[in-house]
């Protein structure tokens, strides 16, 4: 898959033979209605960022966390319209109408007329939405009085598992931002530098290639060789030392596609140690990795996954062994307590975690992204420009 | 000294204080409204209801693997799921060492009935073991109050006894008052974010593109010590006739739109808008621009800018206890000349806390009757921000946050610079 994206002084540049952002839209709003069509829903209020992002396509102002949901963007099954809110046409694209946005406001009662205006709402039957809270019932009952409430999330889940050549392209972009924003981060690494100036150094390069709004603040977690082994996302002002291990894990969005990819490097005296021999837990980590690409074929189910991983030594990291990846994270999960029933289908973009607790040698992760079923024979490809195994050769120090 | 409630506000935070009041405040709430729990799920009531660190995650991520909080009534502390277990507050997990990070390379031994691992409601099996946990932990038949309440998550408490209301009185009721360690938290965040602003604006030159400048900050407030990013950088250049801008569904001005890699041109004029957390709470920065080697505002924007200025300092003076806001809505639209000066889609001023923006919400389309209704109280937050606008010239906008105190109002904002517009109001 080509990396479709270039990094050029000030910023990205997207190349000739990128993913088709334009088709892409197209395709994914006529999945949208068709799934709508295969379930008969006659309308689909959305909530959430990626929600919207998926059905428009449309750049969305970015704020962290989760929040109450509400309708964004409302799929009409007998107009073919979406409605979106939003006061202006900034960063809409054209596939959706300026006569589609419906303003945002404060007031409940404003809400409720804008959507109860929609064309194609007040008559609808079944109304799917993709998550609630305690007051939405009424208030779909309120706008589309004949109609029973079903479950739009589980719709559009469906739909957007399975990702098409550009959606993996938009992903292997990300990846290739993010492995840059990772060697970043990895030529910074020394004695005396601490784990919150590393975290930085990779928000500092996302932004300055363009991509500043990142899944997550990545990780960077260090531990000595006298310390057990925890992954920790909160970073801290602890400084680094020789011979310490540092979990580095970062991320980024293209088109508001997640990519990414994580590794551990040892602390040498001037930059990141450099070993013929990777340590046995890298090797255990890669083992790991081997297992878990092996087990996420066509077909295989979540527990299938787990077991795997239990078989090849591997320890369940508190995030979980595989996270659907796509408009950020997304189902299928396998993680402590969930996951087991999931099956992998044939273009699922998965991230899978190696992380190996050895009693002798510490800690060691690795994450990567895998297309599933990308080979006639149910296996998967690695996604982006990392090496897919996990790296046994430690990154060189370079002079950025 | 300012004083809320008679208790001064602390230089610094004491957040263990912070969250038993907060603690005390949501089981008076949950008195008052007869509820047995809630349930919190949103990124800002998990804030409130628990104090636990996490770093700033894309909402799809932060959706999918939660942090939930759990606020029994009369339990002592509340219960906590969570990815980020090494940010748990140390309440939760006694034995724990260090209160963020394990420095001594203690083994992580969470108190399990308190602080329990990541929730996915958005999963079937999520969902079943979410709910399991909290009816082990609420009476049989408990009304519980909750934020969100996705597909699985119906289905499982379907199956229980336990009746689902909303958790809003509760959330609404807790968090519109401040205490005074909150109101710090608030003056910490703000003082951050300007102090890593001084680094942006040395570096606001034509030539310079939006994502240098957000590079250039990001990776500052990661160096000062922010915990999260609330909101992606803005630094929208604002056109000098609505009409310029992009469409928008009222006529009004197009704002904030998301920053790309445009590059800045000479006399363009930014408005800079943004957020970050310290300690949960959201700072809140805005400031007007000029994109020039040698920016001088004209006589018209220095006009604007003295306009600006005098609402704010006069809304200042007249807040206090007891004065509703519909009173600093007329305040604000007289000094301007009769004009409403904010966006129609927006505030003359906004409450801050663990959200960006939450109660009060002073001059929304929520209307007059709301605002008249709206009477400011001790530990309430105001972010100013009106903008002050004339077609054919632009506008300014900048933003503002004081917190109403016993006997009026103080600054939270720090000394940040007008500049290029004078300190001394023109």
């Amino acid at each position: 898959m080509n990396a479709s994206v270039a990094v050029a002084p000030g910023g990205i540049v997207p190349l000739a033979d990128g993913p088709d952002l334009a088709g892409l839209r197209v395709r994914r709003r006529r999945r949208v209605f068709d799934a709508m069509a295969a379930h008969r829903v006659d309308v689909l209020v959305m909530g959430r960022p990626a929600e919207v992002a998926y059905a428009t396509g449309t750049r969305q102002l970015w704020l962290a966390g989760s929040r109450p949901f509400g309708p964004a963007a409302i799929a009409v099954a007998a107009t073919g319209r979406i409605h979106l809110l939003g006061t202006s046409d900034d960063g809409v694209p054209d596939d959706v109408g300026f006569g589609d946005l419906f303003a945002m406001s404060w007031n409940p009662a404003h809400v409720r007329a804008a959507v109860a205006a929609l064309p194609g709402v007040a008559e609808a039957r079944r109304v799917a939405t993709t998550s609630g809270t305690v007051g939405f019932e009424a208030f779909i009952r309120s706008v589309a009085p004949d109609a029973v409430l079903v479950d739009g999330a589980a719709l559009l889940d469906a739909v957007r598992r399975v990702k098409d050549p550009d959606e993996v392209g938009c992903i292997a972009a990300a990846t290739t931002l993010a492995a840059d924003a990772l060697a970043t981060v990895a030529a910074h690494v020394a004695p005396g530098v601490s784990e919150r100036e590393l975290l930085a150094v990779y928000l500092g390069r996302l932004g300055e290639l363009g991509v500043p709004t990142p899944p997550t603040e990545g990780i960077v977690c260090a531990w000595s060789p006298d310390e057990s082994p925890v992954l920790r996302r909160v970073a801290t002002d602890r400084r680094l030392a020789v011979g310490d291990r540092v979990v580095l894990d970062v991320a980024a969005n293209v088109a508001a596609y997640e990519g990414g990819v994580g590794t551990t490097v040892v602390v040498g005296p001037d930059g990141i140690a450099v070993s013929e021999t990777p340590p046995p837990a890298a090797r255990r980590a890669a083992s790991v990795y081997d297992a878990l690409a092996a087990a996420c074929r066509t077909g295989a189910s979540g527990a299938e996954v787990r077991r795997a991983v239990v078989a090849a030594g591997g320890t369940m990291p508190p995030e979980g062994v595989l996270t659907g990846v796509g408009l950020g994270v997304e189902p299928p999960v396998v993680a402590p307590g969930v996951g087991d029933a999931a099956v992998l289908e044939a273009g699922m973009v998965v991230a899978v975690s190696a992380w190996v607790v050895d009693a002798d040698d510490g800690g060691w992760f690795e994450r990567r992204l895998l297309r599933v079923g990308a080979h006639e024979d149910g296996s998967v490809a690695p996604i982006g420009p990392v090496a897919a195994p996990p790296a046994p050769r430690p990154w060189r120090k370079t002079n950025r | 000294m300012a004083t809320v409630d008679g208790v001064t506000i602390p230089e610094v935070a004491d957040r263990a204080r912070m969250r038993r009041e907060r603690h005390a405040r949501l089981q008076a709430q949950l008195v008052a409204h007869d509820l047995d729990a809630v349930l919190l799920a949103g990124s800002a009531n998990v804030a409130y209801a628990v104090g636990a660190d996490a770093p700033a995650s894309d909402p799809a991520r932060s959706m999918l693997a939660r942090q939930v909080a759990l606020v029994v009534r009369d339990a002592a502390v509340p219960h906590l799921r969570t990815p980020y277990p090494e940010g748990a507050p140390v309440e939760l997990d006694p034995d724990r060492v260090g209160p963020v990070a394990y420095p001594e390379g203690a083994p992580v031994e969470l108190d399990p009935d308190r602080v329990g691992p990541v929730a996915y409601p958005d999963l079937e099996d999520g969902a079943a073991d979410l709910v399991a946990w909290v009816a082990e932990r609420v009476p049989p038949g408990a009304r519980v109050g909750i934020d969100e309440v996705t597909h699985p998550m119906q289905r499982a408490f379907a199956a229980t006894s336990i009746t689902l209301e909303s958790a809003q009185r509760v959330t609404t009721a807790a968090r519109v008052t401040k205490t005074v360690d909150e109101l710090a938290c608030i003056r910490a965040a703000e003082a951050l974010t300007e102090a890593a602003m001084v680094d942006a604006l040395a570096a606001l030159r034509p030539g310079v593109r939006q994502n240098e400048l957000t590079a250039i900050f990001l990776r500052r407030i990661f160096e000062l010590g922010v915990e999260n990013v609330g909101v992606d950088p803005i630094w929208q250049p604002i056109p000098r006739f609505k009409a310029d801008g992009p469409r928008t569904v009222h006529g009004d001005l197009a704002f904030p739109t998301a920053s790309t890699q445009a590059t800045l041109a000479e006399g363009d004029v930014i408005w800079n808008d943004t957020g970050l957390h310290v300690g949960g709470y959201a700072s809140d920065f805005g400031r007007t621009w000029i994109v020039s080697d040698d920016p001088r505002p004209t006589a018209a924007q220095l006009a604007q800018y003295a306009t600006w200025r005098t609402i704010v300092a006069e809304c200042k003076a007249l807040a206090a206890p007891g004065v509703d806001t519909l009173q600093l809505c007329r305040l604000a639209t007289k000094i301007n000349g009769g004009t409403r000066p904010w966006l129609a889609h927006f505030y003359l001023a906004h409450g801050i806390g663990t959200s960006s923006a939450e109660l009060p919400l002073v001059g929304t389309d929520l209307g007059e009757a709301f605002d008249e209704r709206q009477v400011l109280g001790p530990g309430m937050v105001l972010v100013f921000e009106p903008v002050v606008w004339t077609e054919g010239v632009g506008g300014y906008r900048a933003e503002e946050i004081v917190a109403v105190t016993d006997d009026g109002t103080v600054s939270l904002s720090g000394t940040f610079p007008w500049a290029p517009f004078p300190e001394e109001v023109p």
